[in-house]
């Protein structure tokens, strides 16, 4: 800077070229290693933002020798290498930046994607010579007869395929769509190359009854075939295959054997016919080119024929190829832009999987787009590739298709195109004005297109997130996206439908291909049914599988899948209300042959008598509503079109068996006044408890007499967010001088200023303690509740509810804080113990409040944790591994999130996408914000996020934020241990297994959905030992039991512990403190009874040299060296877990046990075990306990092991 | 170490006398014995009485690892009524103090520390015993004993801050000369907070900067200028870094 101004003062007085000299002596004067040309294209850099003052010669000359050693001073300074004057290229570049990307990082984001994207000059030239050579191959084609072939006609045949006449193609094959654009996508390039028939070898009458397409199919057959016999194709992979799911639409797919392209590249050979081959006007929608006499149909001859609109836009895709294309090259020929943004378009299109199948929005679809916004002067020649690609969001979603677009030049008669787009859901005509290119999309799918293109502008403007990897990077499974699915497959079931309920004009319209029918009659009858409670219904599509070409032609189009995106404010209203019976007499008879003998007749509360179909009570459990949806489709399949529930699957709700309640445990046996169901589920229970809390809640701000006011409450436990997987029953009682309940609910109370509390921690806590006391006394005396009180707080029995009350204060908080200065200053400083209590205290109430208003938006927030949960800790991950609020977190960053246009609605959608976000996550740069109500500033999030890249080594390896902890950002919810590193690796590979199989049965026609043991069971694979503990001591959760990886299932106990004691986990938390180093211990923290353990490493038991810091749990071994033995330290985890262990065994003594176990007893094989020594020969000590039914007596556990036919591994 | 009489495998506790330059007078020299690899289930107590055998025990303690100030660091906040800290549960090392210099001896001979007596009985608690013992012992509080305990320690704690209160009223020296300046009374200073302090000190920063001028000399306008440019190049660079570890993981791959 300095130095240029200096210049320009120069150059005000100097001719030009002297001062370009004087510059370049300066600059080496200046021993900086700056290129001269640089400092002479900044001279008019004035303008460009950098407002450099005009220089005033006279005055500016004195100044400059005093200047000049100024300039050296500050150069010596330091960053001299950041101080070089901006050039004129670089403040363009910055100025670009700033407009035409939305900031550098995404610039620079899309720039390395499209290198990354970029094509291989290797296949671009094996295109070229390919094309060349099959040029020369065409040509060398000669008309003739065919009389017999020994290739399938990819194509279902109404007449024989003999006696076809080939005549030679006039036309040089030539390439289209991406291929022709530029715009070819890996990992798999498919090259389009079309082949015209030539005009002759069609008859005008080819237009009727399909047979254009038997001589379309026959010209490919007999171009294959002669392909086959020429040696230089040979070797190549001939298969066919249709064009867009299209049965009409047979492609030659041509893998070449070409060393530089192996497998990566694909031709397809299309074949087409020149436009004027038919009478203008033929094709146009609302003619008919399918006789009804084609599938001997009877036609009232004076009816009108019904259109074959789709049929007809079938046959144009081909006639219209040639002229389509030429525009299109034209248009995208030379321009990177273009081509760069429609690669940006496409690489979205296809995460989102709306381009597949029949009812695909094609990709050539948004290329044809980006010409017609040309055209329209909307996009400019000159646009970046992230303008086209913005531009192109903004206008789709902008822009309503329905009415109808087109890019024919002339298409100025607006009558002309409406009548165009009556014929079709989406209308886009395309340079001729004869196709429609967006024939065959459905108006959902197209919908489904304008949501997403929306949402990617939506987040293109979100200056607070990094949206490349959610509009570019991350895939999103059309499967992923829909709440519910319905799966047709049954054969004959498909058979029946279209036989029987699809219209005839449908049949014509689509050439009798099955599944548009099946679509049009499936979406038809469910929009009307389900109105409001779905937002849309989407095909899920998969392409079909190619076959080789000497093979028949397979019949597609049997089976359909359709995603169904619940509208959460209408899906679970109980009530279908008709309109009311004597008003609208002809409604309520429609209404009643619509909903058959679901509608009765029923008077309302307002007084009206209306039909009305009613699928539930106002009652039933959310688990329960969720499922309305399922019973009325499942009603209308079976009324309207004679389908049975059997024969079809709809997929909802399957995985959330796992968090009901488990049927072993009998609710009428428990005595309580709340209306319990026995299928009730942790979800449903839940208000139970919150209702009680609010009740307690009311209590304690009613107490009288108190020193303090009680200024707030705030319950802490997952259970108040809607988050507790394990069912909470109302149990709880007192025994004696104790409170038995498997869950203690915290509560966290505060009271109201005073200045006389002590300044000292212990004081602090003494007084503390003694106003839980009080208020102990007071809830006894005031509202006859019972307490005890313990070490963490006061313990309250409620209606069956455990409680916890704790006393926050924040003169705690600040004394742990509280650390004094060499120089005497006192300071607060976070440490370990400060940043818990916080956290529990004072962050966790309001996150949890957060969660809890989360869940009253989404409701399906709640089960969605309760889900991931559970698949947590049934994958043996406890709170220890896997902190169970970062599981809430990151089911709650998922919600609140906008990675897809709606929100999710169904807990199994939810936790499909939670498996998605763990397996494709990348932890180490990304780190989770949880934004509530927007209290981090962009300039906070940028900081946070510079803090975190530069210093990512301070942060654990899960980094979690929300807006409550922004001092702790990223260190408060997670640890270093928790999870480490390995266990993330380790539910990352889980979550991917998961995914995969989930994917599989999803997107199989013939597998039925996983079912949840396939998914809530871990693998017993891997683990070095088990240690089994003891049945009858360790009680069983309440939530729906899937097994265990080890052991069979056995007697379930669910006796009582007393309140506030976890004895396994205070169990495992012990080992893991003392020998985390030497192994790892994982256990299924509801309701496991097995410990299963993984050894470190080898090399941490491999002897070393005595040292006397590093000999914990070590022997000596040879040569003064010292070693940890396994075997000791097997010893020592028996001796913790005296009393509580059955035995330790490896997994693999587990499974034969477990093998034998199922095979018949014989005598001897049960005498054998009895003869075996028990682990547990010393005698026990006398316990005094009170409370007996906790634990059985001794005599008890004797007689068990005995029963038991094990082994002890001693 | 052997917890049963039959053990097989078991710990083995190195152990020799405390030896080192700079003593801590709570192990006083020539009467500590030193213990390395200690297990985590081994407490004072059942030390107390293997050792018992080779004479009176002054003290027994721990520490994470041999050091200067670690015994203090390992029984950090856990003495204190009131408090739920617990001492570590790891491998540790212990320091044996015993009455008389002659038990070390007679310590050192012992072949192995039983941790059981005579029928066999382990003297470490473990399992449900251990268990059922904490949680009656120090989870549950029993609200009458727990109202004393508080009151005593209240008073306790009230006579203290007394004593300060008036040694801060009187502003006398001590014998060392020195004189308590607390928040109230005549010479009442200002609080010693890192917070108070902060706040002045910007008090006197923003009023510095208040009286200078930024953008007077021609020098000024152009440094903040050059600034302004080597930030948006330092973002730029950052940017950059962040797309080269992206790079390096792999992110720009959408299939």
């Amino acid at each position: 800077m300095l130095k240029t101004k200096r210049k320009l003062g120069k150059s005000a007085r100097i001719p030009n070229k002297t001062s370009k000299k004087a510059a370049r002596a300066e600059s080496q004067e200046d021993l900086t290693a700056e290129d001269p040309t640089h400092l002479e294209q900044s001279s008019p850099s004035s303008d460009d933002g950098f407002d450099e003052p005009e220089p005033i010669p006279a005055k500016k000359n004195p100044s400059q020798s005093t200047t000049k050693p100024k300039i050296n001073k500050f150069k010596q300074r330091g960053d001299a290498k950041n101080v070089k004057p901006p050039t004129l290229e670089e403040m363009k570049e910055l100025r670009d930046t700033q407009n035409l990307f939305h900031s550098n990082l995404f610039k620079l984001q899309v720039k390395e994607m499209l290198e990354e994207l970029q094509l291989k000059p290797k296949y671009t030239e094996f295109i070229d010579n390919w094309l060349e050579s099959f040029k020369v191959f065409t040509q060398q084609l000669k008309d003739g007869l065919m009389e017999r072939t020994h290739l399938e006609v990819p194509l279902n045949m109404t007449q024989k395929p003999t006696g076809f006449v080939f005549s030679k193609p006039t036309r040089e094959p030539y390439l289209i769509g991406a291929a022709a654009t530029g715009t070819l996508l890996g990992p798999k390039i498919v090259v389009d190359v079309a082949l015209e028939m030539p005009k002759e070898s069609l008859h005008k009458e080819d237009y009727l009854n399909l047979r254009y397409d038997q001589k379309r199919a026959l010209y490919l057959t007999y171009v294959t075939e002669r392909m086959k016999e020429s040696p230089s194709y040979a070797k190549d992979q001939f298969t066919f295959n249709y064009y867009a799911n299209n049965p009409l639409k047979p492609v030659l797919e041509l893998t070449p054997v070409a060393k530089q392209v192996t497998k990566h590249l694909q031709v397809r050979l299309f074949i087409t016919a020149p436009l004027s081959s038919f009478k203008p006007g033929r094709f146009v929608p609302w003619n008919n080119n399918i006789r009804p006499s084609l599938f001997n149909d009877e036609w009232d001859e004076e009816e009108p024929l019904p259109s074959t609109q789709h049929y007809n836009a079938n046959v144009l895709f081909d006639l219209t190829l040639a002229e389509n294309q030429a525009h299109l090259e034209k248009a995208f020929k030379g321009r990177r832009n273009f081509q760069d943004g429609l690669l940006l378009l496409k690489v979205w299109l296809r995460q989102r999987e709306l381009g597949i199948g029949y009812s695909g929005f094609g990709t050539h679809i948004l290329a044809a787009y980006i010409v017609y916004l040309n055209a329209q002067r909307i996009l400019h020649q000159s646009s970046s590739s992230y303008q086209v690609a913005r531009t192109v969001w903004n206008q789709l979603a902008n822009t309503d298709w329905t009415k109808g677009i087109s890019l024919a030049p002339a298409s100025s008669q607006t009558e002309e195109l409406g009548k165009l787009a009556a014929h079709y859901d989406v209308c886009f005509m395309d340079f001729t004005g004869q196709l429609n290119l967006c024939a065959n999309v459905p108006l959902s799918v197209y919908q489904r297109v304008r949501e997403e293109a929306k949402l990617a502008v939506d987040l293109l403007n979100d200056m607070k997130l990094n949206s490349f990897p959610l509009i570019f990077m991350q895939k999103c499974p059309l499967y992923s996206r829909v709440d519910n699915i319905l799966k047709i497959t049954n054969y004959s079931c498909v058979d029946q439908m279209l036989l029987l309920h699809s219209q005839p004009q449908f049949k014509y319209d689509y050439a009798k291909y099955g599944y548009p029918q099946l679509l049009q009659l499936l979406t038809d009858l469910l929009r009307k049914g389900l109105a409001e409670r779905i937002q849309s219904i989407i095909p899920l599509e998969r392409a079909t599988e190619a076959w080789p070409v000497e093979n028949k032609a397979p019949v597609i189009g049997k089976h359909i899948q359709l995603g169904l995106i619940l509208q959460p404010e209408h899906a679970y209203e109980v009530l279908n209300k008709g309109p009311a019976a004597n008003e609208d007499p002809e409604g309520a008879a429609e209404f009643r042959r619509f909903w058959g003998e679901k509608s009765n007749l029923r008077r309302f509360q307002d007084g009206s008598i209306t039909e009305a179909v009613v699928w539930g009570t106002a009652q039933d459990a959310p688990a329960k509503k969720r499922l309305i949806v399922r019973q009325i489709v499942l009603h209308l399949l079976e009324h309207h079109l004679q389908v049975e529930g059997k024969d079809v699957q709809y997929i909802a709700a399957e995985l959330e068996e796992v968090y009901r309640l488990s049927p072993w445990f009998k609710v009428n046996k428990l005595k309580t006044k709340l209306p319990l169901d026995q299928d009730t589920d942790a979800e449903a229970l839940s208000p139970h408890v919150i209702r009680c809390y609010d009740e307690l809640a009311r209590q304690l701000h009613g107490l009288n007499d108190l020193p303090l006011e009680i200024v707030s409450i705030s319950g802490t436990s997952a259970v108040f967010r809607y988050c507790e997987p394990q069912p909470v029953l109302p149990q709880a009682r007192v025994a004696g001088s104790h409170i038995l309940t498997s869950h203690v609910q915290r509560v966290i109370i505060q009271l109201g200023q005073s200045g006389k509390w002590p300044n000292e921690l212990t004081a602090l806590r003494a007084l503390k303690t003694a106003f839980l006391i009080e208020i102990g006394e007071k809830l006894e005396a005031q509202c006859r509740l019972q307490w005890v009180l313990s070490a963490e707080g006061l313990l309250v029995l409620k209606q069956g509810f455990c409680f916890l009350i704790e006393l926050a204060h924040s003169k705690e908080l600040a004394l742990l804080k509280q650390e004094v200065t060499e120089r005497g200053v006192t300071t607060y400083v976070d440490n370990p113990a400060s940043r818990a209590l916080e956290r529990h205290h004072y962050i966790l109430p309001k996150v949890s409040g957060a969660l809890h208003s989360l869940h009253q938006t989404h409701s399906a927030f709640g089960p969605t944790v309760l889900l991931a949960k559970r698949w947590l800790a049934t994958q043996l991950l406890d709170d220890g591994l896997w902190p169970e609020t970062a599981t809430e977190l990151l089911v709650a960053h998922l919600f609140q999130q906008r990675q897809a246009p709606q929100a999710i609605a169904a807990p199994q959608t939810g936790f499909i996408r939670f498996l998605q976000l763990l397996a494709h996550s990348d932890f180490n740069g990304e780190l989770f914000l949880l934004n509530f109500n927007n209290s981090w500033q962009e300039q906070q999030i940028a900081d946070l996020e510079h803090s975190y890249r530069s210093d990512r080594q301070s942060y654990p390896a899960l980094a979690l934020a929300t807006s409550y902890d922004m001092q702790h950002a990223g260190r408060l919810w997670t640890s270093e241990q928790s999870p480490s590193q390995r266990v993330l690796g380790h539910v990352t590979r889980l979550a991917r297994h998961a995914l995969e199989i989930i994917e599989t049965s999803l997107m199989s026609k013939d597998l039925r959905f996983v079912r949840p043991a396939q998914l809530f069971r871990a693998s017993n694979e891997g683990y070095d030992l088990v240690i089994q503990l003891k049945p009858d001591l360790v009680p069983n959760s309440l939530s729906f039991d899937l097994g265990s990886p080890f052991v069979s299932f056995s007697q379930p106990n669910f006796l009582l512990p007393p309140a506030g004691a976890d004895r396994l986990a205070r169990i495992v938390r012990q080992l893991r403190s003392a020998y985390s180093d030497f192994a790892a211990f994982f256990y299924n923290p509801h309701g496991g009874k097995e410990l299963a353990i993984v050894w470190r490493p080898p090399t941490e038991f491999a002897p070393k040299p005595f040292k006397v810091t590093e000999l914990h749990a070590c022997t000596p071994c040879e040569n003064g060296k010292v070693q940890v033995l396994k075997e000791t330290l097997i010893e020592d985890f028996k001796l913790l877990l005296k009393d509580f262990y059955l035995r330790i065994a490896t997994p693999e003594e587990l499974k034969r046990e477990q093998r034998e176990h199922q095979q018949p007893k014989r005598y001897f094989n049960a005498k054998q075990s009895q003869e075996e020594p028990k682990p547990q020969a010393k005698p026990k000590k006398q316990k005094v306990r009170k409370d007996t039914e906790q634990e059985a007596p001794p005599k008890k556990k004797k007689r068990l092991i005995k029963s038991s036919a094990l082994k002890a591994l001693n | 170490m052997r917890t049963a009489p039959q053990a097989k495998y078991c710990h083995s506790v190195y152990m020799r006398e405390h030896f080192i330059r700079l003593m801590d007078p709570n192990k006083p020299k020539g009467r500590t014995l030193f213990l390395l690899n200690i297990p985590p289930y081994v407490t004072e107590d059942s030390l107390k009485t293997v050792f018992g055998r080779a004479g009176t025990i002054e003290a027994v303690e721990f520490a994470a690892k041999p050091g200067k100030e670690e015994t203090i660091k390992w029984y950090e906040g856990t003495g204190e009524p009131f408090s739920t800290t617990r001492p570590p549960f790891s491998f540790k090392v212990a320091y044996v103090v015993f009455q008389k210099s002659s038990s070390i001896g007679k310590a050192l001979a012992l072949k192995s520390i039983d941790l059981f007596n005579s029928s066999g009985e382990c003297i470490v608690q473990t399992g449900m015993q251990l268990w059922h013992e904490e949680y009656e012992g120090s989870y549950l509080m029993e609200a009458r004993k727990a109202k004393l305990q508080v009151s005593k320690y209240m008073a306790g704690y009230d006579k203290r801050e007394r004593a300060a209160a008036e040694a801060a009223k009187t502003g006398e020296a001590d014998a060392d000369g020195w004189v308590t300046v607390g928040k109230e009374g005549r010479n009442a200073g200002f609080e010693q907070k890192a917070s108070v302090i902060g706040r002045l000190e910007q008090k006197v920063a923003r009023d510095h900067k208040s009286k200078e001028l930024k953008n007077f000399y021609t020098f000024q306008i152009r440094e903040s200028k050059m600034q302004n440019i080597v930030e948006m190049r330092k973002k730029f660079e950052e940017d950059k870094q962040k797309i080269a570890l992206l790079k390096q993981s792999r992110r720009f791959k959408p299939f």
